[in-house]
């Protein structure tokens, strides 16, 4: 059998070289058990050792390796080149970030905003316990799903508020927000819900869906996004008939 | 150095994919609906000028224009009953203790359930 | 436990286009298909008037009506005002607010004025 290759498209940006980003195109040989990855592994290996990109696991759980691959938010090593081939991949970088460099963004914001909604139990208790905490298989299938985020950052890519309004704290955020107010171990709700429950909290979402979509986890962060509007509800309402102080 | 590239998101994003499209579609049948209800409004300040008036309206929305707006309204009344519905499970999970009940399970239940019975309803209410 | 900080009235305005969406989900199209359809083409014109006004001779029914149509009202404003400045519409968030929630006010007052004179 002839050698096929395939051609990979990718997003070149060099600051400092570059005013604006270009495409670079690759002949890539092809296989058929070769993901992207493997692919831009080749092209750094052999032909352009220029080309920057993250990567780490290689097998979808680090988060490290979210790119646009023809338009889509998807992890680069679990991105077959049978699912395109013989068309040409376009390779860009997560959308809705600024680029630093070719395919690496810059996640200071993102992190920022993981930070934001205090992402620890948080106590009553200030002088901690002596013991562990207990915690039943029921108590813990209420938050198990929203605590599987590898923080990939696909869902920020496919996320249009994202994209028109930066400081939206977007889906992972929120759904590792409600990952712990839904800890049976924690006590910090009313601590997180000055950012869950703020303008530019769970209350700019609207609904799109995209981020569930394209979650290579299953987080379903749109439907903690949800969960969480149903919470300011109950909590605005509380406030208002019920002023004094609570708890 | 560091000099991050900011990509600009195109102002007409909500057409580059079709999940996006849908979103869109989803969105505007707000605007078809306020429309019916403006409308409804209308029908019911009729209704209460007496018999008279409105007979003379629903003869006149025997009108071509009148029967393809309805049918406009109703394709988008519908596709946000179904996309609501649908969601519905999302924002509103039921949980058994340590299970969670299907997502189209509470679907039917506390939507398409009671919206083909709310529906009989009100039209044995107003036909009967 | 300290209560948390900055609350965002958002959450009210959200809670009315969700008790709207579910309101405007479950009776609209009922609603369309009456007066749209079956209403202007079943026969005559006068007992369908009869029908129509003995239905909503009910207080009860004047109420839940209302109750529909204002939380629909306020379900539409407040889709519309979320999504108008995604497609480009350029207009200061606080103006854009008052003539949608205003404009949805509107309807309901009107609608209430309609069945207080039935």
């Amino acid at each position: 059998m002839a050698d096929q290759h395939i051609t990979l498209s990718v997003f070149r940006y060099r600051p400092g070289d570059d005013v604006d980003p270009v495409f670079q195109d690759y002949q890539v040989p092809y296989h058929d058990d070769w993901v992207v990855l493997d692919a831009l592994n080749w092209i750094k290996e052999s032909v352009d050792g220029t080309l920057a990109y993250r990567w780490s696991c290689r097998m979808g759980v680090c988060g490290s390796c979210g790119m646009m691959v023809n338009g889509k938010p998807l992890l680069s090593c679990a991105a077959f080149l049978r699912d395109y081939y013989p068309e040409p991949i376009r390779v860009e970088p997560l959308t809705n970030f600024p680029v630093e460099r070719d395919l690496i963004i810059t996640l200071d914001g993102f992190l920022e905003k993981l930070k934001s909604v205090k992402p620890w139990v948080i106590r009553d208790d200030v002088n901690g316990t002596d013991s562990e905490f207990l915690q039943t298989p029921a108590q813990l299938s209420r938050f198990k799903q929203y605590s599987m985020c590898i923080n990939c950052m696909l869902c920020y890519a496919a996320c249009p508020v994202v994209g028109l309004e930066p400081k939206f704290v977007g889906p992972a955020a929120l759904a590792l927000g409600l990952r712990y107010n839904l800890d049976s171990r924690d006590h910090g709700n009313a601590e997180r819900q000055s950012v869950l429950g703020s303008d530019e909290g769970a209350m700019s979402c609207t609904f799109v869906g995209e981020c569930t979509t394209v979650c290579p986890k299953n987080v379903d962060p749109a439907g903690a996004v949800q969960q969480e509007k149903v919470a300011s509800v109950n909590d605005w309402y509380a406030s208002v008939l019920m002023p004094w102080g609570r708890r | 150095m560091r000099k991050p590239y900011w990509r600009e998101i195109s102002s007409t994003w909500y057409l580059s994919s079709w999940p996006y499209r849908w979103f869109m579609v989803r969105e505007m049948t707000s605007v078809f609906i306020g429309a019916y209800l403006v409308l409804l409004v209308m029908w019911l300040f009729r209704l209460a000028a007496g018999a008279q008036s409105f007979e003379q309206m629903l003869v006149a929305m025997r009108s071509p224009l009148s029967v393809v707006f309805h049918a406009i309204v109703l394709a988008a009344a519908l596709y946000h009953s179904i996309t609501w519905f649908n969601l519905t499970p999302k924002v509103m999970p039921v949980r058994i203790g340590e299970e969670r009940l299907p997502d189209p399970l509470v679907a039917i239940g506390m939507g398409y359930l009671p919206w083909v019975v709310l529906s009989a309803l009100v039209v044995w209410g107003v036909l009967r | 436990m300290k209560r948390s900080g900055t609350r965002s009235n958002e959450a009210f305005w959200w809670s009315l286009f969700s008790a709207g969406g579910v309101m405007s989900a479950l009776f609209v199209p009922v609603l369309i298909v009456l007066t749209g359809f079956v209403l202007p083409f079943a026969g005559d014109p006068a007992a369908s008037y009869h029908r129509v006004a003995h239905a909503l001779s009910f207080w009860v029914v004047r109420i839940v009506l209302l109750g529909i149509v204002t939380l629909s009202f306020f379900h539409c404003a407040h889709r519309i005002r979320h999504v108008l400045p995604t497609v480009g519409l350029r207009i200061t968030p606080g103006l854009l607010a008052v003539l949608c929630y205003g404009g949805a006010f509107a309807g309901s007052v009107a609608t209430f004025a309609a069945l207080v004179r039935l």
